[in-house]
């Protein structure tokens, strides 16, 4: 089963995380928010798949490019 | 001596074998993959019977390693000239049957002279890319034919529109071809580009990658932002290359066809008034705004899959194509980093080269902060759209729908920048800076030395708010031309189109403005 890493698409905080590991969540679900930019930005997934890894916590203030999750799909 | 009869039926005879093209077995192949070949795409292309082949009879001339005894059908480029819906278009298409439609010498000459052709008559040139790559037996004569043919793009380049087919492989500093075209079109299962193979990158630096990954259409259309268009096949290239011409004009001199449309100019989108969300700070889908104000909900979008922050691509008002460019704040807030300055700075450049006004849909709060951006150049790459909009001279007009802050306010095409109209909706937010942020820079010392800190701070907050983050400040000094309903945005662009067709510009003489690049 291939993976997906998701990356952060743009610096900011991270307000809120939406699944868990272990769901299986379908492509274009909220995954997490990230506050940047004066905007609460959902960040969706791009596979439909099932949650392996979570590697971002609300409250964390993270940087572009860094794992947000990883999906197995 | 020959009859002329004879001579008549030798000459049917050699055209006839040039046209069947190359080696049986790679157009078996080809066929058996769902490709088609060369003349099939020429063919599928051009009105039927329109086409006039210039060339066919070209042959290479080199002697080394057996070349001399080599037949290469029409040097495995079939190049000419034709009508696409009724309108004039010259043509070139690789043929991988023969040869591998490798670049020689005269496959070079061919290919140029096609795009010197174009600029001559004044029509938009279509390349169809399937290569094996260089020559390599033809050595130096090859390697000086590169530059023939890019010399000839880019000197056509501003003239005629350049649309490149990557169909096939095109590997190596040819596809500096494809690359520097208007727009490339990109098929999702054949066309591969680089600027070398998976083979190269292995024995030079190491890498192991395949071909897919390193060449194919994400690696473009996703990655690099070299891509335009993703086609599912040949000929969806090359129905989605027809239906990009349609909103372009043949050439620098002529403005882009009007075409019929039962849609009324004056609809009003009552949807829209509705459409932008109580909280600034929650994303709505500008593709609604774009599809409910253009002819038709017909919006044909460029690079899609690229700096999805922000939104370029084709549509008519009242039957007049047009260049939109927007914000999606949908996608990563909508701001604008280093791809989407370049995605949306080239695309101006283009719609201005070839008379095609622009529309800017703003809801932008800003060009990206922080070192990552910072160090990737963000005030070079964000400069290009400054550039862009001051060097045009086609109608610019400009929708502020929600967010206009800061550098966003002119990046995105303001008065100031060179906006011919500016109207904003009644949700749009004017200003330097974001309240919360003015606030706690202004009243800095207030807050900090207030008792109830967090009510200082908010009350500071709700009064910028209110002062200056909306659009009335802007009207009120004539950057913005009106305040409108949303529901009246397809109206007032009609109109201000219709105001605006024969806007002419005159500047003082110079070569080009100093870009930055």
């Amino acid at each position: 089963m291939p993976l997906e890493i998701m990356e952060v698409p743009l610096a900011g905080k991270v307000l809120e995380v939406n699944v868990n590991p272990g769901d299986k969540i379908a492509e274009g679900s909220q995954v997490c928010t990230i506050e940047s930019m004066k905007m609460e930005n959902p960040i969706l997934a791009p596979v439909s798949g099932v949650v392996k890894e979570i590697k971002v916590s609300p409250g964390q203030v993270i940087k572009a490019g860094e794992t947000i999750a990883v999906i197995e799909y | 001596m020959a009859t002329t009869a004879e001579l008549i039926e030798k000459y049917k005879e050699r055209r006839e074998k040039i046209k069947q093209m190359g080696e049986p077995k790679v157009l078996e192949n080809r066929r058996k993959a769902g490709q088609l070949s060369a003349r099939e795409r020429i063919d599928y292309f051009f009105d039927p019977g329109t086409f006039t082949e210039l060339g066919l009879f070209i042959k290479h001339r080199t002697a080394a390693f057996g070349l001399d005894k080599r037949e290469v059908p029409a040097e495995g480029i079939i190049t000419g000239y034709g009508k696409v819906n009724g309108r004039h278009v010259v043509a070139s298409a690789e043929d991988y049957s023969s040869m591998a439609g490798t670049f020689g010498e005269y496959h070079g000459k061919k290919f140029a002279h096609a795009l010197d052709f174009a600029k001559e008559v004044g029509w938009p040139c279509i390349s169809m890319n399937d290569s094996g790559g260089a020559r390599l037996q033809e050595g130096m004569d090859t390697l000086e034919s590169y530059g023939w043919l890019f010399r000839a793009q880019i000197l056509a380049s501003g003239i005629v529109p350049q649309i490149s087919l990557l169909m096939g492989p095109c590997l190596g500093g040819q596809a500096y071809h494809p690359v520097m075209q208007d727009f490339l079109i990109q098929c999702r299962h054949t066309g591969f580009m680089g600027i070398a193979g998976p083979a190269f990158a292995k024995t030079q630096i190491g890498e192991e990658i395949t071909l897919e990954e390193l060449s194919g259409w994400k690696a473009h259309a996703v990655r690099s932002g070299q891509t335009h268009i993703v086609a599912e096949d040949d000929k969806d290239a090359l129905d989605k290359c027809k239906h990009l011409l349609s909103f372009l004009p043949s050439n620098n001199k002529q403005k882009p066809l009007r075409t019929e449309t039962k849609d009324d100019p004056e609809r009003t989108v009552p949807e829209l008034d509705a459409l932008i969300p109580d909280r600034p700070t929650h994303p709505f889908d500008m593709l609604k705004v774009i599809t409910s104000v253009v002819d038709d909900s017909h919006f044909f979008e460029i690079m899609k899959d690229y700096a999805r922050n922000c939104i370029i691509g084709f549509a008519r008002f009242n039957g007049r194509p047009a260049g939109i460019v927007a914000n999606q704040s949908m996608q990563a807030a909508g701001i604008i980093d280093v791809n989407a300055a370049d995605k949306m700075a080239r695309f101006i450049r283009f719609c201005d080269l070839f008379n095609i006004p622009l529309i800017s849909l703003q809801d932008c709060p800003g060009y990206m902060i922080g070192s990552e951006q910072d160090w990737k150049g963000i005030l070079r790459h964000g400069a290009k759209l400054l550039y862009s909009w001051a060097d045009a001279t086609v109608p610019l007009i400009s929708i502020i729908v929600r967010k206009s802050y800061a550098g966003a306010h002119y990046g995105m095409l303001d008065k100031a920048i060179g906006a011919d109209l500016v109207f904003a909706w009644p949700t749009a937010r004017v200003t330097i800076v974001g309240a919360e942020t003015a606030a706690s820079v202004i009243f800095a010392k207030e807050i900090k030395e207030a008792e109830n800190q967090q009510e200082v701070r908010a009350k500071r907050i709700e009064e910028y708010d209110e002062l200056y983050e909306n659009p009335y400040r802007g009207a009120e000094r004539g950057y913005i031309d009106d305040i409108i309903m949303p529901s009246d945005t397809r109206k007032m662009i009609n109109r201000a189109l219709d105001v605006l067709e024969n806007k002419t510009v005159a500047r003082p003489w110079k070569k080009y403005s100093n870009i930055n690049l």
